[in-house]
């Protein structure tokens, strides 16, 4: 009998000291979900119409005191800046408390008041309730305004305008609202230091005494408080508030969306980083029946670490430390943006992968999973939320300021989980346009500009206070003595010398071959012969040759999947006329001219503009190393021009000659990188080979 | 009966309070050395479950800086049993927050669920502990991350530089003066099997915290626990032997340049105490003295009657071996950097020479009140708090018995502290310049 009580106490101990009693290769399963317990705010409304809600927590000994005057947002003009100087000068005394005093008092109270131009924010420990409510009233309704403080307050705006005027994030969301609402509209609209030095002192009383009134004003009680108690120190405090006379105003319409996509570049010669805007002006209201699915869509594309842009811009491509979009709904007007900031070399592709995300979550729909998890956050932020007191507080106000259903917050949740994949997509159409939207960027042109105009989309320029300006120059001084024969002689010392090239009758190089987002690597064979002859074949393995083209110096084709296309006229012209080895050798000097000098990834490179059969094309060589890094031509297809650049690197050397070992093809989006694995010189190329 | 009355509305009174403060936690440990507290509060269906790792920016071979932050991007990249890039998903999915944070001290990660998914939480944070996969490709690819999060948190921000500015200059021969993030080149030349070879030294369960705070049952989640972590092996204990600093006993000159700034800035910086130490505390005060509030010595000068500066802050960093005190301003208008370093200095030799008025010292403790009792009011602020005091402070009842300290610091000894660690001879004088184009 021992034994056994002991065997059995074995076994009952050995559960809980083993360890492999859980099966870790599976993620574990929520329990059932928690009980969500949303408690509405107690409410009073004063007579002069300012509205109170209290949330009482006892948890901590701590109060805060949050005031919000709803008034309608306006533009300020020449004077813009006045709400900011008003923010800032209150709260700093009233009139029968000297500004020292005061703010010796709400230090001393271990507590805090701020104020801005639309409201104000006070928090304490509950013992001190009372007398942080009574100096908030006092500063509300009575505040010290003097010229001495308004002078002041005027040279830190400044002041902090002239810290703000090299810093690119700065500049990239004052252009960004001024372009995308137009600076006539209140969201638009911004303040500079000549819209100061306008403001005169009486404007300050001026925007007080109309912006600072009970008739819009809703006052938010949160914390260690006894409703009954909190309710008649709030009714004395701000009792007589006088209401003031209703003023009607209308919002200006916001600008609208422009016509086709369209990147606005401002340049900003400091930046090591691109700051990348779209934004395009949508009709989105909390109470619209889209809202809910809308906030789905914006949560798969870009609304978290997970979303499409996130995942493509920083997680794939490493261009980024985020990207993220979002969408403003607004009672005036709302706004889609999506953003990030990326070094500057890649400024282009981030351009390029931001809009193909975009359209991506437009025409396909959405994964059953992507959905599911979009919902899931959302339910989890609801819940994680409900921690913080403030959150049901701000849910009853948010019911007020945006005319939403008593409701809203109580069937939020059902209403995130009804949003269908047809109706993420079908959002996604309406509100995200980047068909009709501005991608303002704020970078450095001279290094990304040349890339950024590859891209095929237009370029309008804009400085940093969002007027449009000419196209910024950025060719850096030609140093003296270099001209286009000295760079050509350059680049034939580079390679290993005049006399030897001429000496190169063919070259046949092998390449492993990669196309962005293609699901297959092919191997590309390339065979060049004096004077113009080629040959490029790509081939899968298992799937043999996918792609031919030849040209056997007078006749050639191109084949793709079994489809054969002879080369037009004009093509064989353009191939006749060519040189495919060194055709620096045959260059006249005549039609050689040195553009500039810019910079391609980081190194200064001579521009080289090669005038042939009444096209132009140009060549770069680095100014280091003197070696061909990019060439650029642009080819018209039935109407449209295309621009084809290939860049050239790694090079190493074959028979004493210098040979690139990495050469990338992008024309618009699309980019072929080839890694040569082989070349070989004057070896195992004959003249079937382009047949 | 009245002496007991008294006694017994005074225990009441004092239970009022203690019960608003008081943070409630148990702690124990796991054999393989990790320690684990708990902390319960079921009022809202929230739980948070953090792991706090003892390496930080201070922590690296020679040449291989900014290791610990580069780990804080790595460990998130997969491990055997989540799939690569699935990390966030698993938790977003599950309607969850997470996150991650180094200093040069430590690194602290941590995810917030629904309480539903403690388990979830728990398994994730093991299988980062346990396995997680460290490849050339998570390597390549935040290797890139963490260069641009470097040009966007430092090379285009303005200011951005301020402090590696300030460690390189300060210190010398502790790891300290090197920027947490590192230098970009250590990070491009380390090999993978030295990325490998610092997970294994570091993220050990015996050199780890682990907290787990919010809506649990004790008993169930100690079994899980138990489960989750019981099984990883423990490690060699780490033994850090950096090199001491020699005080500084004569002014160190420096400037530094940024691009992004049109405004200068003078920074005094002093090298002090750890924030183990009381000192520290005193330090803190000092700091809230000169720049806490609109009231408070500096703003109320330099900003407001004089008109001097554009800002005036001053800070102190506390850290484990030594905490930076730095003292800043922006100038206004045409005002010389040195004004501003001669109106901070008359400051200070006040602080060092008189002491504060009974009123500025009542203030002080006032502010400290406020601050403490808003320091735990999240259970994420808790599980911070109750982490960090465990494994940098070495007592983790510091959450409820900090606000202790401060209300015992003399007016004397603030005045004291101030003499012994703040005089010019053993300051960095730093003066932080735009940057011309020709520079």
């Amino acid at each position: 009998m021992k034994t056994y009580i002991s065997a059995f106490l074995m076994l009952f101990l050995m559960a809980f000291s083993v360890h492999a009693q859980i099966d870790r290769s599976k993620q574990p399963q929520p329990g059932p979900a928690p009980k969500i317990d949303l408690k509405s705010p107690q409410e009073f409304t004063l007579k002069n119409g300012m509205k109170v809600l209290v949330v009482e927590n006892h948890k901590l000994p701590r109060v805060s005191f949050s005031l919000t005057i709803d008034n309608k947002p306006e533009t300020e003009g020449t004077k813009a800046g006045v709400s900011s100087l008003v923010g800032g000068m209150m709260g700093n005394g009233t009139t029968s408390i000297s500004k020292e005093k005061f703010n010796e008092e709400i230090d001393f109270l271990g507590a805090r008041l701020n104020f801005s131009s639309s409201g104000a924010y006070a928090s304490a420990l509950s013992q001190y309730a009372d007398r942080i409510l009574e100096l908030m009233a006092d500063a509300t309704m009575h505040p010290l305004l003097v010229e001495d403080e308004f002078n002041k307050e005027r040279d830190r705006l400044i002041e902090g305008l002239k810290s703000q005027e090299k810093s690119v994030e700065a500049v990239a969301g004052r252009v960004g609202n001024a372009l995308s609402y137009g600076v006539k509209h209140p969201y638009g609209e911004f303040t500079t230091i000549e819209t100061v030095n306008n403001i005169k002192f009486e404007d300050i009383s001026a925007f007080y005494e109309e912006s600072f009134n009970p008739n819009n004003a809703y006052l938010v009680v949160v914390g260690d408080v006894n409703f009954k108690k909190i309710k008649s120190q709030i009714e004395k405090r701000f009792g007589n508030w006088k209401k003031a006379v209703d003023v009607q105003s209308t919002v200006p319409n916001a600008i609208p969306n422009v016509q086709y996509t369209q990147i606005n570049f401002v340049d900003m010669p400091n930046a090591v980083q691109s700051n990348i805007l779209l934004t395009n002006n949508v009709n989105l209201k909390m109470n619209d029946p889209d809202y809910h699915a809308v906030l789905i869509a914006n949560k798969i594309l870009g609304g978290g670490f997970s979303s499409y842009l996130n995942m493509n811009l920083r997680e794939k491509h490493a261009y980024t430390y985020g990207a993220r979009s979002g969408v403003d709904a607004d009672k005036y007007v709302g706004r889609f943006t999506a953003s990030t900031a990326v070094r500057n070399m890649v400024t282009d592709s981030a351009v390029v992968q931001t809009l193909k995300e975009v359209n991506r979550i437009k025409s396909e729909p959405v994964s059953a999973e992507d959905l599911r998890n979009a919902k899931a956050k959302y339910v989890g932020d609801f819940v994680l939320a409900l921690e913080s007191p403030q959150t049901v507080a701000r849910y009853a106000l948010n019911i007020k300021l945006n005319n939403l259903p008593s409701d809203f917050y109580e069937t939020f949740l059902q209403k995130i989980n009804a949003v269908t994949a047809e109706d993420v997509t079908r959002v996604a159409n309406t509100y995200f346009k980047p068909e009709n939207a501005r991608i303002v960027v704020v970078g450095k042109g001279s290094e990304v500009l040349e890339n950024l105009e590859k891209t095929g989309i237009p370029i309008l320029y804009f400085d940093a206070f969002a007027n449009p300006v000419e196209k910024p120059k950025f060719s850096k001084p030609i140093p003296d003595g270099v001209t286009a024969s000295t760079v050509i002689d350059a680049y034939f010392n580079a390679v290993g010398g005049k006399e030897k090239a001429k000496a190169v009758k063919s070259i046949w190089t092998t390449a492993n071959v990669t196309i962005e987002d293609a699901p297959f690597s092919p191997i590309g064979e390339m065979k060049t012969m004096i004077p113009n002859k080629t040959s490029l074949e790509m081939s899968i393995e298992g799937m043999g040759v996918i792609m031919k083209q030849k040209f056997n110096g007078t006749t050639g084709y191109t084949e793709q999947q079994g489809v054969k296309r002879d080369l037009t006229e004009e093509q064989i012209n353009d191939q006749k006329a060519s040189h495919t080895i060194f055709p620096e050798l045959y260059f006249e000097p005549s039609t050689l001219s040195l553009e500039s000098m810019i910079s391609i990834n980081g190194s200064d490179a001579y521009k080289i503009k090669v005038s042939e059969n009444g096209k132009d094309s140009f060549r770069y060589y680095d100014a280091k190393s003197g070696y061909l890094v990019r060439v650029e031509k642009t080819t018209e297809v039935q109407g449209q021009t295309f621009t084809t650049v290939e860049d050239f690197g790694n090079y190493s050397p074959v028979k004493d000659m210098m040979y690139p070992y990495s050469i990338s093809v992008s024309t618009g989006p699309q980019v072929v990188k080839m890694n040569v694995t082989n070349h070989r010189v004057n070896e195992g190329v004959t003249e079937a080979d382009f047949n | 009966m009245k002496k007991c009355l008294f006694s017994l509305a005074s225990l009441l009174l004092f239970g009022v309070f203690a019960n608003a403060q008081q943070v409630e936690f148990e702690e124990f440990d796991l054999d393989n050395g990790l320690h684990v507290i708990l902390h319960q509060d079921n009022t809202a269906p929230v739980v948070i479950t953090s792991v706090m790792y003892d390496v930080g920016g201070k922590d690296f071979e020679p040449n291989r800086t900014g290791f610990a932050h580069f780990f804080e991007h790595l460990l998130f990249e997969g491990t055997e049993n989540i799939a690569r890039g699935e990390w966030f998903n698993v938790v977003s999915s599950n309607g969850g927050s997470n996150n991650a944070n180094t200093s040069l001290d430590r690194t602290y990660y941590y995810e917030i669920f629904p309480s539903n998914n403690l388990e979830l939480g728990l398994w994730m944070e093991s299988e980062r502990l346990m396995h997680p996969i460290i490849n050339q490709i998570g390597v390549d690819t935040q290797n890139e991350v963490v260069k641009e999060e470097k040009r966007l948190r430092y090379d285009n921000a303005p200011y951005g530089g301020f402090l590696g500015a300030i460690g390189e200059n300060l210190f010398k021969v502790h790891p300290y003066k090197e920027k947490n993030i590192g230098e970009m080149e250590d990070l491009d030349a380390a090999t993978l099997e030295e990325f490998q070879a610092y997970f294994k030294k570091y993220y050990v369960p015996n050199n780890a915290v682990l907290v787990v705070a919010g809506d649990i049952d004790k008993a169930k989640t100690k079994k899980m626990v138990k489960d989750y972590f019981g099984a990883i092996p423990r490690g060699a204990d780490v033994v850090r032997n950096f090199p001491k600093e020699t005080p500084i006993t004569e002014t160190i000159k420096a400037k530094a340049y940024d691009n992004n700034i049109q405004i200068p800035a003078v920074i005094a910086a002093y090298r002090t105490p750890s924030f183990k130490e009381r000192e520290s505390y005193v330090l803190d005060m000092i700091s809230s003295y000169l720049s806490g509030g609109k009231s408070s010595v500096l703003y109320k000068k330099l900003v407001d009657e004089k008109k001097m500066a554009l800002q005036a802050q001053a800070i102190n960093l506390g850290q484990m071996d030594y905490s930076v005190f730095a003292i800043l301003a922006l100038p206004l208008g045409d005002v010389s950097l040195d004004s501003l370093l001669n109106e901070m200095d008359e400051e200070i030799a006040k602080l060092q020479t008189e002491l504060i008025s009974e009123r500025d010292y009542q203030k002080l403790k006032n502010q400290f009140e406020n601050r403490y009792v808003n320091s735990n009011s999240s259970v994420a602020g808790i599980a911070e708090n109750l982490a960090t005091n465990y494994l940098l402070k070495g007592d983790v009842n510091l959450i409820n018995t900090e606000i202790e300290i401060y209300r015992s610091i003399t007016r004397e000894e603030i005045r004291d502290v101030a003499k012994k660690y703040l005089s010019p001879n053993q300051r960095l004088e730093l003066e932080y310049l735009p940057k011309k184009d020709d520079q």
